[in-house]
């Protein structure tokens, strides 16, 4: 099980103290979150991606790469990036750098986005949406996968033999997710590639989660991937605690008054009803994380969110610390009543394991320079 | 059994729009009897869920009552409904409620139209503000749409109960040919083959 945290990336005025923290300081209090989440022990710390103010995080590759040269063992992922405005060629070009530079600790959880006026700044069309995330990612895949890629389609200029470089870490790209809160076509797509679906499940009902995690599921097995209950499934969630409950309560409550999304809307006590946030003790959250795995079977990731609405990095950090302390519980709690075929999600080091297991499937990389090959070497 | 669900805006309680609800809504069920089909009445009076309302708006997912409000909108096989008319259109509450619908969730579903008002100088605001609403959605309009002013309350002669009544024949006629979808499954699914092209 691998568990972690996400961010937003936005710069929200702190309503306590008024003050707005600059773009430089979020910024550098991502890469602060990231370097203690691994120091506390967690599996993935992930960015968003935005090209709007009140958000900082426009090139998560950038952000990833400067985390990834301060830490060694924390995976690092994105939440989300943007499968519909991205040209596909600059995303594996992008990330296949990132993974050779983290030596493999890196996976991308792909969206659509969802601020409207992003598409026609990068010259695309809303409407589009769903269709941009299956052609683009078609051919993300193929880009590497195959070492010349003749391809043509709707949303961008064709290529004619166009090889990528670098080529993917040992020939094997970086895992993939598709996350979506309610399109049915991107649980498809994931489902019918055998990749990851990642649900944000923050705003939403569990009950809704639940159905779109199930029909991921049933698909996945339909295109023969395995059973149902072996799909890979990530799930967000979102918390605030303290060893008190009510404390928790009376400290989060200025910041969920207000907060971007749901703010000046239901009250906290209606939204921890209806959605997965959890305000209380460190033994309330981990309760409601652990019944996560109830209602939508064994899964791989759970991703929360802790820096947004204006929380200030002193009181995340702390956040950390406090997530740290039952994170032993939290893996005990998951791994109970988990049966022996329930897949890990996947990593570089399982990728290429597996990959290796079929010997037949490999290709053979030449390298034009010195002449030889890995397998040459090895032999 | 047939189902129509009765949307009143009214803000007070008791409310005259609520009441011009019920009386299209047993005239409605009294029409469906005279052809044979038994149906029920499902009222959803959307005072009760103004907070619900105004949060969906904001988080765009449904709490409270509100689902299953809207649920029973698309369980329908023909929706009442019912706005007071303010500043010569139907009030922000109504509105609320119509966004909140899933997209298409109206398309191909009869619909009768009635508001209540002041005076009967507000009367065509259902034919200004309230029609184009419900042709944007695509909406089966039934033909006879019904307002009734504070004043038609104390009419001689049974004149309102006529155009009710009227109202209710006609609608019932559509809710009878029409059998709307009971909502598409929103997670119906596409294989993904078609969908590569």
């Amino acid at each position: 099980m691998q568990i972690g945290i996400y961010t937003v990336g936005d710069i929200t005025p702190d309503p306590v103290t008024g003050r707005t923290p600059t773009e430089h300081e979020r910024m550098l209090a991502a890469v602060a979150l990231a370097k203690k989440a691994e120091e506390i022990g967690l599996d993935v710390f992930a960015t968003g991606e935005h090209h709007n103010p009140p958000f900082h995080p426009s090139s998560p590759p950038t952000l990833l790469s400067f985390i990834a040269a301060q830490t060694e063992r924390i995976i690092l992922s994105t939440s989300t990036t943007l499968i519909t405005t991205n040209d596909p060629v600059r995303l594996a070009e992008d990330y296949a750098v990132l993974q050779h530079l983290a030596e493999g600790r890196v996976d991308l959880i792909l969206g659509r986005g969802n601020t409207g006026p992003v598409y026609p700044w990068f010259g695309k069309d809303i409407r589009d949406g769903i269709a941009l995330a299956v052609e683009n990612y078609a051919l993300l895949r193929r880009l590497w996968r195959e070492e010349v890629v003749t391809w043509e389609g709707r949303f961008r200029t064709p290529l004619n033999g166009f090889t990528l470089v670098p080529r993917p870490l040992d020939e094997v790209p970086p895992f993939v997710w598709h996350g979506s809160i309610r399109a049915p076509e991107i649980a498809e797509q994931a489902a019918y590639y055998g990749d990851g679906f990642f649900h944000n499940n923050i705003f939403w009902r569990l009950a809704h989660t639940q159905k779109m995690v199930n029909l991921y599921r049933q698909r996945f097995e339909h295109h023969g991937h395995g059973p149902a209950d072996t799909a890979i499934v990530g799930l967000g969630g979102q918390f605030f605690m303290r060893p008190n409950s009510q404390d928790a309560i009376n400290e989060f409550r200025p910041y969920f008054d207000v907060a971007p999304v749901y703010g000046h809307g239901p009250s906290l006590e209606e939204f921890t009803a209806e959605t997965p946030l959890t305000v209380g003790s460190p033994q309330q959250v981990l309760e409601r994380t652990l019944s996560f795995a109830t209602l939508m079977g064994h899964y791989q990731r759970q991703l929360f969110l802790i820096d947004h609405a204006g929380l200030p990095l002193k009181t995340v950090l702390e956040q950390l610390d406090l997530l740290g302390e039952i994170l032993p519980a939290l893996r005990a709690g998951f791994a109970e009543g988990r049966p022996a075929h329930i897949p890990e999600a996947p990593t570089h080091a399982s990728l290429v394991a597996a990959r290796n297991a079929e010997p037949a499937e490999r290709p053979v990389v030449y390298d034009e320079v010195t002449g030889s090959s890995p397998e040459a070497g090895e032999r | 059994m047939t189902t129509i669900a009765v949307v009143t805006a009214g803000h007070s309680t008791p409310s005259s729009t609520h009441l011009l609800g019920e009386r299209l809504a047993d005239a409605t069920l009294t029409a469906l009897a005279g052809q044979g089909v038994r149906a029920t009445a499902v009222f959803l009076d959307l005072r009760e869920l103004a907070a619900d309302l105004a949060n969906q708006s904001l988080t765009r997912f449904a709490g409270g009552r509100l689902q299953d409000a809207l649920d029973r909108v698309v369980q329908a096989d023909g929706v009442i409904v019912v706005s007071p008319i303010y500043n010569g259109s139907y009030s922000g509450l109504f509105k609320l409620f119509v966004d909140a619908l899933d997209e298409g969730t109206l398309a191909g579903r009869p619909v009768l139209l009635a508001a209540t008002g002041g005076t009967p100088r507000h009367s065509l605001a259902i034919d200004h503000a309230m029609l184009p609403l419900f042709y944007y959605l695509k909406a089966l309009i039934a033909p006879h749409p019904v307002f009734a002013a504070t004043k038609d309350w104390g009419a001689a002669g049974g004149r309102l109960e006529k155009r009710v009544n009227r109202a209710a024949r006609a609608f019932a006629e559509l809710v009878v040919e029409a059998r709307p979808a009971r909502g598409g499954d929103e997670f119906q699914v596409t294989d993904f083959t078609e969908l590569l092209g």
